[in-house]
Protein backbone atom coordinates (compact mmCIF):
# COMPACT_ATOMS: atom_id res chain seq x y z
CA UNK A 1 0.00 0.00 0.00
CA UNK A 2 1.26 3.73 0.13
CA UNK A 3 3.42 4.91 2.52
CA UNK A 4 0.37 5.94 4.63
CA UNK A 5 -1.59 2.78 3.84
CA UNK A 6 -4.15 5.08 1.93
CA UNK A 7 -4.95 4.32 -1.61
CA UNK A 8 -6.08 6.79 -3.91
CA UNK A 9 -6.07 7.85 -7.42
CA UNK A 10 -2.95 8.48 -7.47
CA UNK A 11 -1.21 5.76 -5.84
CA UNK A 12 -3.50 4.03 -8.52
CA UNK A 13 -2.02 6.25 -11.41
CA UNK A 14 1.31 6.12 -9.78
CA UNK A 15 1.00 2.33 -10.44
CA UNK A 16 -0.17 2.39 -13.67
CA UNK A 17 2.20 3.99 -14.57
CA UNK A 18 5.46 1.83 -13.44
CA UNK A 19 3.71 -1.12 -15.29
CA UNK A 20 3.83 0.96 -18.47
CA UNK A 21 7.36 1.11 -17.98
CA UNK A 22 7.45 -2.34 -17.27
CA UNK A 23 5.65 -2.83 -20.35
CA UNK A 24 7.91 -0.50 -23.04
CA UNK A 25 10.95 -2.29 -21.44
CA UNK A 26 9.10 -5.53 -22.37
CA UNK A 27 8.13 -4.85 -25.86
CA UNK A 28 11.96 -3.60 -26.06
CA UNK A 29 13.12 -6.69 -24.75
CA UNK A 30 11.39 -9.29 -27.62
CA UNK A 31 12.74 -7.49 -30.10
CA UNK A 32 15.89 -8.97 -28.86
CA UNK A 33 14.06 -12.42 -27.75
CA UNK A 34 13.34 -12.55 -31.55
CA UNK A 35 16.63 -11.54 -32.96
CA UNK A 36 18.16 -14.33 -31.25
CA UNK A 37 15.59 -17.37 -32.66
CA UNK A 38 15.66 -18.54 -35.84
CA UNK A 39 12.54 -17.61 -37.89
CA UNK A 40 10.71 -20.98 -37.77
CA UNK A 41 10.88 -20.57 -33.61
CA UNK A 42 10.12 -16.95 -33.71
CA UNK A 43 5.91 -17.17 -33.60
CA UNK A 44 6.00 -17.26 -29.69
CA UNK A 45 8.12 -14.16 -29.70
CA UNK A 46 5.80 -12.50 -32.22
CA UNK A 47 3.18 -13.26 -29.91
CA UNK A 48 4.69 -11.99 -27.08
CA UNK A 49 5.96 -8.74 -28.97
CA UNK A 50 2.12 -8.31 -30.41
CA UNK A 51 0.37 -8.92 -26.82
CA UNK A 52 2.98 -6.60 -24.81
CA UNK A 53 2.72 -3.68 -27.25
CA UNK A 54 -1.63 -4.10 -27.42
CA UNK A 55 -1.55 -3.56 -23.39
CA UNK A 56 1.00 -1.01 -23.62
CA UNK A 57 -1.58 0.94 -25.89
CA UNK A 58 -4.36 0.38 -23.54
CA UNK A 59 -1.79 1.85 -20.61
CA UNK A 60 -1.23 5.28 -22.96
CA UNK A 61 -4.90 5.41 -23.26
CA UNK A 62 -6.21 4.66 -19.82
CA UNK A 63 -3.31 7.30 -18.39
CA UNK A 64 -4.29 9.79 -20.95
CA UNK A 65 -7.65 9.51 -20.06
CA UNK A 66 -7.38 10.07 -16.49
CA UNK A 67 -4.90 13.10 -17.51
CA UNK A 68 -1.70 11.45 -16.35
CA UNK A 69 1.23 11.59 -18.35
CA UNK A 70 2.06 8.13 -19.79
CA UNK A 71 5.78 7.42 -19.16
CA UNK A 72 7.70 6.87 -22.44
CA UNK A 73 9.98 4.20 -23.34
CA UNK A 74 13.56 4.50 -23.65
CA UNK A 75 15.73 4.41 -26.66
CA UNK A 76 17.24 1.52 -25.60
CA UNK A 77 17.69 -0.72 -22.77
CA UNK A 78 20.75 -3.00 -20.90
CA UNK A 79 20.46 -6.56 -21.73
CA UNK A 80 21.02 -8.36 -18.21
CA UNK A 81 23.19 -11.07 -19.85
CA UNK A 82 23.97 -11.89 -23.27
CA UNK A 83 21.49 -13.17 -26.19
CA UNK A 84 23.13 -15.51 -28.09
CA UNK A 85 20.95 -18.58 -28.22
CA UNK A 86 17.42 -20.13 -28.44
CA UNK A 87 17.71 -20.59 -24.65
CA UNK A 88 19.17 -16.75 -23.65
CA UNK A 89 16.40 -15.87 -25.88
CA UNK A 90 14.37 -17.76 -23.48
CA UNK A 91 15.80 -16.83 -20.32
CA UNK A 92 14.93 -13.04 -21.31
CA UNK A 93 11.84 -14.07 -22.38
CA UNK A 94 11.53 -15.30 -18.88
CA UNK A 95 12.87 -12.07 -17.11
CA UNK A 96 10.56 -10.02 -19.08
CA UNK A 97 7.98 -11.90 -18.31
CA UNK A 98 8.69 -11.18 -14.88
CA UNK A 99 9.12 -8.01 -14.91
CA UNK A 100 5.64 -7.08 -15.53
CA UNK A 101 4.39 -9.45 -13.51
CA UNK A 102 5.85 -7.72 -10.72
CA UNK A 103 4.41 -4.52 -11.92
CA UNK A 104 1.09 -5.69 -12.34
CA UNK A 105 1.23 -7.36 -8.85
CA UNK A 106 2.06 -3.73 -7.45
CA UNK A 107 -0.88 -2.44 -9.01
CA UNK A 108 -3.29 -4.62 -8.04
CA UNK A 109 -1.66 -3.39 -4.42
CA UNK A 110 -2.15 0.03 -5.00
CA UNK A 111 -5.59 0.06 -7.08
CA UNK A 112 -8.98 1.59 -5.96
CA UNK A 113 -10.83 0.97 -9.07
CA UNK A 114 -12.43 -2.95 -9.96
CA UNK A 115 -11.74 -2.05 -13.47
CA UNK A 116 -8.14 -1.51 -13.17
CA UNK A 117 -7.92 -4.64 -10.76
CA UNK A 118 -9.72 -6.36 -13.44
CA UNK A 119 -7.39 -5.36 -16.15
CA UNK A 120 -4.42 -6.04 -13.97
CA UNK A 121 -5.54 -9.93 -13.18
CA UNK A 122 -5.83 -11.06 -16.57
CA UNK A 123 -2.76 -9.39 -18.03
CA UNK A 124 -0.93 -11.10 -14.61
CA UNK A 125 -2.13 -14.28 -16.09
CA UNK A 126 -1.66 -13.51 -19.72
CA UNK A 127 2.24 -12.74 -18.48
CA UNK A 128 2.24 -16.16 -16.38
CA UNK A 129 1.26 -18.21 -19.32
CA UNK A 130 3.95 -16.67 -21.46
CA UNK A 131 6.15 -17.39 -18.83
CA UNK A 132 5.56 -21.18 -18.32
CA UNK A 133 6.17 -21.48 -21.94
CA UNK A 134 9.67 -19.70 -21.74
CA UNK A 135 10.69 -21.26 -18.34
CA UNK A 136 9.97 -24.69 -20.49
CA UNK A 137 12.06 -23.47 -23.29
CA UNK A 138 14.99 -21.71 -20.90
CA UNK A 139 14.89 -25.59 -19.50
CA UNK A 140 14.13 -23.80 -16.50
CA UNK A 141 12.33 -26.12 -13.60
CA UNK A 142 9.55 -25.91 -12.24
CA UNK A 143 8.04 -24.17 -14.89
CA UNK A 144 5.44 -22.74 -13.04
CA UNK A 145 5.46 -19.84 -10.25
CA UNK A 146 3.08 -20.40 -7.45
CA UNK A 147 3.12 -16.59 -7.09
CA UNK A 148 3.97 -14.66 -10.08
CA UNK A 149 4.91 -11.06 -9.69
CA UNK A 150 5.58 -11.73 -5.68
CA UNK A 151 9.11 -13.40 -5.84
CA UNK B 1 20.88 2.96 -20.80
CA UNK B 2 18.22 1.98 -18.41
CA UNK B 3 18.42 -1.74 -17.25
CA UNK B 4 16.23 -4.05 -19.03
CA UNK B 5 15.04 -5.61 -16.24
CA UNK B 6 14.70 -3.26 -13.14
CA UNK B 7 14.23 -3.92 -9.83
CA UNK B 8 10.41 -5.45 -8.58
CA UNK B 9 8.58 -2.45 -7.96
CA UNK B 10 9.81 -0.73 -4.67
CA UNK B 11 8.12 -1.58 -2.03
CA UNK B 12 6.41 -5.08 -3.12
CA UNK B 13 9.21 -7.81 -2.43
CA UNK B 14 8.01 -11.24 -1.17
CA UNK B 15 9.16 -10.29 2.33
CA UNK B 16 6.86 -6.87 2.31
CA UNK B 17 4.11 -9.21 1.10
CA UNK B 18 4.60 -11.64 3.59
CA UNK B 19 4.53 -8.23 5.96
CA UNK B 20 1.28 -7.53 4.60
CA UNK B 21 -0.22 -11.05 5.23
CA UNK B 22 1.00 -10.56 8.82
CA UNK B 23 -1.18 -7.17 8.50
CA UNK B 24 -4.37 -8.92 7.22
CA UNK B 25 -4.19 -11.59 10.05
CA UNK B 26 -4.69 -8.51 12.37
CA UNK B 27 -7.00 -6.61 10.32
CA UNK B 28 -9.34 -9.71 9.81
CA UNK B 29 -9.27 -10.33 13.38
CA UNK B 30 -10.86 -6.89 13.78
CA UNK B 31 -7.83 -4.61 14.91
CA UNK B 32 -6.95 -2.11 12.80
CA UNK B 33 -3.47 -0.28 11.85
CA UNK B 34 -3.74 2.26 14.53
CA UNK B 35 -0.60 4.16 13.76
CA UNK B 36 -0.55 3.23 9.78
CA UNK B 37 -3.56 4.44 9.34
CA UNK B 38 -4.65 1.85 7.03
CA UNK B 39 -8.03 0.93 6.00
CA UNK B 40 -9.96 -1.42 7.93
CA UNK B 41 -11.20 -4.97 5.98
CA UNK B 42 -14.81 -5.46 6.12
CA UNK B 43 -16.14 -8.04 7.58
CA UNK B 44 -17.50 -8.85 3.47
CA UNK B 45 -14.09 -8.59 2.36
CA UNK B 46 -12.99 -11.14 4.98
CA UNK B 47 -15.80 -13.47 3.89
CA UNK B 48 -14.71 -13.58 0.56
CA UNK B 49 -11.23 -14.05 1.01
CA UNK B 50 -12.43 -17.29 3.88
CA UNK B 51 -14.69 -18.29 0.50
CA UNK B 52 -10.97 -18.25 -1.67
CA UNK B 53 -9.19 -20.77 0.92
CA UNK B 54 -12.39 -23.52 0.55
CA UNK B 55 -11.75 -22.56 -3.53
CA UNK B 56 -8.13 -23.50 -3.17
CA UNK B 57 -9.01 -26.02 -0.69
CA UNK B 58 -10.70 -27.98 -3.67
CA UNK B 59 -7.83 -27.46 -5.86
CA UNK B 60 -5.16 -29.13 -3.38
CA UNK B 61 -7.97 -31.94 -3.39
CA UNK B 62 -8.32 -32.15 -7.09
CA UNK B 63 -4.18 -32.51 -7.19
CA UNK B 64 -4.30 -35.46 -4.68
CA UNK B 65 -7.35 -36.65 -6.59
CA UNK B 66 -5.79 -37.03 -9.80
CA UNK B 67 -2.60 -38.37 -8.27
CA UNK B 68 -4.14 -41.06 -7.01
CA UNK B 69 -5.66 -41.99 -10.04
CA UNK B 70 -2.69 -41.03 -12.50
CA UNK B 71 0.77 -40.83 -10.70
CA UNK B 72 2.06 -40.93 -14.24
CA UNK B 73 1.04 -37.34 -14.47
CA UNK B 74 4.18 -36.22 -11.97
CA UNK B 75 2.14 -33.92 -10.42
CA UNK B 76 4.27 -33.10 -7.39
CA UNK B 77 5.64 -30.18 -8.47
CA UNK B 78 2.19 -28.62 -9.25
CA UNK B 79 0.70 -29.99 -5.74
CA UNK B 80 3.70 -28.44 -3.33
CA UNK B 81 2.76 -25.21 -5.40
CA UNK B 82 -1.06 -25.53 -5.04
CA UNK B 83 -0.19 -26.46 -1.08
CA UNK B 84 1.96 -22.86 -0.60
CA UNK B 85 -0.84 -21.00 -2.19
CA UNK B 86 -3.31 -22.41 -0.15
CA UNK B 87 -1.32 -22.16 3.28
CA UNK B 88 -0.59 -18.39 2.20
CA UNK B 89 -4.67 -17.79 1.84
CA UNK B 90 -5.40 -19.67 5.16
CA UNK B 91 -3.10 -17.11 6.75
CA UNK B 92 -4.61 -14.17 5.42
CA UNK B 93 -7.76 -15.38 6.39
CA UNK B 94 -7.59 -16.41 9.60
CA UNK B 95 -11.28 -16.85 10.34
CA UNK B 96 -11.49 -19.09 7.66
CA UNK B 97 -12.50 -23.31 8.42
CA UNK B 98 -9.98 -25.79 7.31
CA UNK B 99 -11.02 -29.50 7.48
CA UNK B 100 -15.24 -29.35 7.73
CA UNK B 101 -15.09 -26.97 4.83
CA UNK B 102 -12.25 -28.70 2.95
CA UNK B 103 -14.96 -31.46 2.77
CA UNK B 104 -17.81 -29.75 1.44
CA UNK B 105 -15.49 -27.89 -1.44
CA UNK B 106 -13.77 -31.01 -2.59
CA UNK B 107 -14.03 -31.32 -6.18
CA UNK B 108 -15.99 -34.25 -8.08
CA UNK B 109 -14.02 -37.39 -9.14
CA UNK B 110 -12.61 -37.56 -12.34
CA UNK B 111 -14.89 -39.74 -14.88
CA UNK B 112 -14.23 -42.86 -14.67
CA UNK B 113 -11.58 -43.98 -17.27
CA UNK B 114 -11.57 -40.25 -18.58
CA UNK B 115 -9.04 -38.13 -19.51
CA UNK B 116 -7.17 -37.01 -15.74
CA UNK B 117 -5.36 -34.41 -16.85
CA UNK B 118 -7.86 -32.74 -18.93
CA UNK B 119 -10.24 -33.09 -15.54
CA UNK B 120 -7.37 -31.32 -13.60
CA UNK B 121 -7.09 -28.65 -15.75
CA UNK B 122 -10.92 -27.82 -15.36
CA UNK B 123 -10.78 -27.70 -11.69
CA UNK B 124 -7.64 -25.71 -11.92
CA UNK B 125 -8.82 -23.32 -14.32
CA UNK B 126 -12.40 -22.75 -12.92
CA UNK B 127 -10.47 -21.90 -9.51
CA UNK B 128 -8.00 -19.41 -11.19
CA UNK B 129 -11.28 -17.94 -12.76
CA UNK B 130 -12.79 -17.56 -9.23
CA UNK B 131 -10.09 -16.37 -7.58
CA UNK B 132 -9.54 -13.75 -9.95
CA UNK B 133 -12.70 -12.69 -9.44
CA UNK B 134 -12.27 -12.11 -5.91
CA UNK B 135 -9.52 -10.47 -6.42
CA UNK B 136 -11.40 -7.44 -8.19
CA UNK B 137 -13.67 -6.84 -5.37
CA UNK B 138 -10.84 -6.82 -2.65
CA UNK B 139 -7.90 -3.98 -2.04
CA UNK B 140 -4.28 -3.41 -1.23
CA UNK B 141 -2.20 -6.71 -0.03
CA UNK B 142 -5.51 -9.19 -0.62
CA UNK B 143 -6.41 -7.92 -4.03
CA UNK B 144 -2.55 -8.51 -4.72
CA UNK B 145 -2.85 -12.13 -3.34
CA UNK B 146 -5.54 -13.30 -4.92
CA UNK B 147 -4.42 -12.08 -8.16
CA UNK B 148 -0.94 -13.80 -8.04
CA UNK B 149 -2.84 -17.05 -7.14
CA UNK B 150 -5.37 -16.62 -9.78
CA UNK B 151 -1.91 -16.16 -12.16
CA UNK B 152 -0.16 -19.04 -10.53
CA UNK B 153 -3.14 -21.25 -11.84
CA UNK B 154 -3.22 -19.93 -14.87
CA UNK B 155 0.56 -21.14 -14.98
CA UNK B 156 -0.83 -24.45 -14.05
CA UNK B 157 -3.56 -24.78 -16.56
CA UNK B 158 -1.04 -23.56 -19.21
CA UNK B 159 1.44 -26.28 -17.58
CA UNK B 160 -1.21 -29.12 -17.79
CA UNK B 161 -2.10 -28.30 -21.61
Amino acid sequence: MADDGVLDEGTETAALREVLAAEHAAVWGYGAVGAALSPDAREPAVAGDIAHRDVRDRLVALLDARGADPVPGQAGYTLPFPVLSAVDAAALAVVLEEGVSAAWVRLLDQATEPSVRELAVEELGAAEVRAVGWRTAAGRTPVTSAFPGLS
Amino acid sequence: MVPLAPPAPAGFPRRAFLAASAGLALLAAGCTAGSSGAPAVSTEESDRLAGQVAVQEAVVAAYAVATSADPALALSDLAAQAGEQLDRLRAAAPSSTSSPAASSSAPPPPPPGGDVRTWLRQQVGGAAASHAAACARQTGARAALLGAVAAGLRGHEAALA
